[in-house]
């Protein structure tokens, strides 16, 4: 089993406490691998720090083969969602080397639209960002994660305030990355379903790694740490 | 230059306008104005989407002490762009690395950078008006296009045509880091650099800016300008092009205004960016 991504006695402290304790994990290459826990369990901490936004304790090591490409998507978008920006606008930023300012170029233009049918936006590029609904910001914040392929996805609950539909749509793209472009995933989520349905790998975080294993062997146990997990 | 003057008193002369409007410090403000309106109104909705209004006011007061600075250090009050350019960049670097560093939140960061940039420039400028005339200094406060020389000119048309470039090249990592610094960095952005290398050409605009608009009124032409097309745009396009229209007009109907009735440039362009953004207001809810 390749490694793509190695944690060795993790720490990370936020204002003198530590949030994360001695986290050690290896994700192996190509595998959907998903942290769950509660509600300040330190799971989106984890991911900023394998990001490199989080200062840490310990080792972080990525290994990669192929394009190298990270992306991520933020549990929220903490820009202004006022700006005056449009869907295509931000998914050109960083398609083209053009300023978007200046307009957006025919290529850059075609794969946005190929990238809004992927995540069921269709002819949607010209909306803006404010417009959204949190459904819909969250599906483009997923498609410019998507494309080009990235070698290691991180994903902060990806599913919040998608319907069903969506959900199961993103199912599809996540594995369709994992088993056509070995993207290695990593990400955090509250549904339980999701993670029956892709996970390679669970991870249980609270402040420390209480268990890694299979959904079905981390769910058979009675982890206290699991009990919010819906 | 001459061409240019003569090219302005021919255009005044076919305009209709007054004689006040035919000199050669009318045709350098307007060369001036038509190099800033793209240099500040283009950096204004960058400054806005970085949610820096409020650093680049403090940028305008350091100005200020600057220009102080330079003067106690024997720099000609013409001529004091070193000190300047040196203590914004100084003040300018060090609040960034602060607000990196600590947990604070960054209006309140910038809040003790403010406090500290006044009162060490009015100190020091209590100490240098014992040596020079307070008037002398005011051109620099509250900026004068009669003091704007063929020199100046030439420095603003050289940096503002660099840092437009420098700006366009960097533009999409730049926009992409305002809007989510994660997402930016995930996709390989130099976060840190992009933080410090933005703060650095807003400090040489600002520094380049002061004799037209003034120290104390610059930070007005970086927000104003990006504020007022808000209202309007409908995209990232519309927004740039917006920002640089309204600072354009602005900027002209200012300068039109202080050569009229002999005010402060600055302040009149103050006044008549601020007219441009209580006329958008309503436009704007209108359109949407």
């Amino acid at each position: 089993m390749d490694a793509a991504v190695h944690l060795d006695r993790v720490t990370i402290h936020r204002d003198a406490r530590a949030v994360v304790r001695d986290v050690s994990l290896t994700i192996a290459a190509g595998s959907i691998h998903i942290v769950v826990g509660p509600n300040g369990a330190g799971k989106s901490t984890l991911l900023s720090a394998v990001l490199g936004q989080t200062a840490f304790a310990g080792d972080i090591q990525l290994t990669f083969r192929r394009s190298g490409r990270i992306a991520y998507v933020p549990q929220a978008f903490v820009a202004d969602k006022t700006l005056p920006i449009t869907i295509g606008e931000f998914l050109a930023l960083s398609r083209q080397s053009w300023p978007v300012c200046f307009g957006i170029r025919p290529a850059a233009r075609a794969r946005i639209a190929a990238i809004l049918d992927r995540v069921g936006l269709p002819g949607m590029a010209h909306r803006r960002i404010a417009e959204l609904s949190g459904g819909e910001l969250r599906r483009v914040l997923i498609g410019n994660a998507l494309d080009p392929a990235p070698e290691l996805l991180l994903c902060d609950e990806p599913s919040t305030g998608l319907d069903h539909d969506a959900v199961v749509q993103l199912d599809k793209l996540l594995t369709g990355l994992r088993d056509d472009h070995g993207t290695t995933v990593l990400m955090v989520s509250h549904d339980r379903d999701q993670v029956r349905r892709i996970a390679d790998k669970v991870s249980v975080l609270d402040g420390a790694l209480k268990r890694t294993g299979s959904a079905d062997e981390v769910f058979a146990t009675s982890e206290p740490a699991l009990r919010e997990i819906a | 230059m001459s061409w240019l003057y003569d090219w302005w008193i021919d255009l005044a002369q076919a305009l209709g306008l007054g004689e006040a409007f035919q000199y050669p410090f009318v045709a350098r403000g307007v060369v001036a104005i038509l190099v800033l309106a793209p240099l500040l109104g283009g950096l204004s909705h960058l400054v806005v989407a970085r949610r820096l209004a409020f650093f680049s006011t403090t940028l305008g007061q350091a100005a200020l002490t600057g220009l102080v600075i330079g003067v106690a250090a024997g720099e000609p009050l013409d001529g004091t762009y070193t000190a300047i350019l040196g203590f914004c960049l100084l003040v300018g670097i060090i609040m960034v690395y602060v607000r990196r560093q600590t947990t604070l939140p960054p209006d309140t960061v910038i809040g003790v950078f403010m406090a500290f940039t006044l009162g060490l420039g009015i100190c020091l400028l209590v100490a240098a008006t014992r040596r020079f005339n307070i008037h002398q200094i005011e051109a620099v406060m509250f900026g004068s296009v009669l003091t704007i020389t063929d020199r100046d000119l030439v420095l603003l048309l050289a940096l503002g045509g660099a840092l437009g470039i420098v700006v366009a090249v960097g533009y999409n990592v730049l926009l992409q880091d305002s809007l989510s610094p994660p997402i930016a960095r995930a996709g390989g952005a130099p976060t840190a650099v992009i933080d410090y290398g933005f703060v650095v050409v807003l400090t040489i605009a600002i520094t380049v800016s002061l004799k037209v608009i003034g120290a104390l009124l610059v930070e007005a032409m970086v927000v104003v300008p990006a504020a007022a097309a808000r209202n309007l745009a409908r995209s990232t396009r519309g927004y740039l092009a917006w920002s640089i229209a309204i600072a354009a007009v602005a900027g002209l109907a200012g300068l039109f205004i202080s050569t009229a009735w002999r005010v402060p440039t600055g302040g009149a362009i103050v006044l008549a960016l601020s007219v441009c953004f209580f006329v958008t207001l309503p436009i704007g809810r209108l359109l949407r």
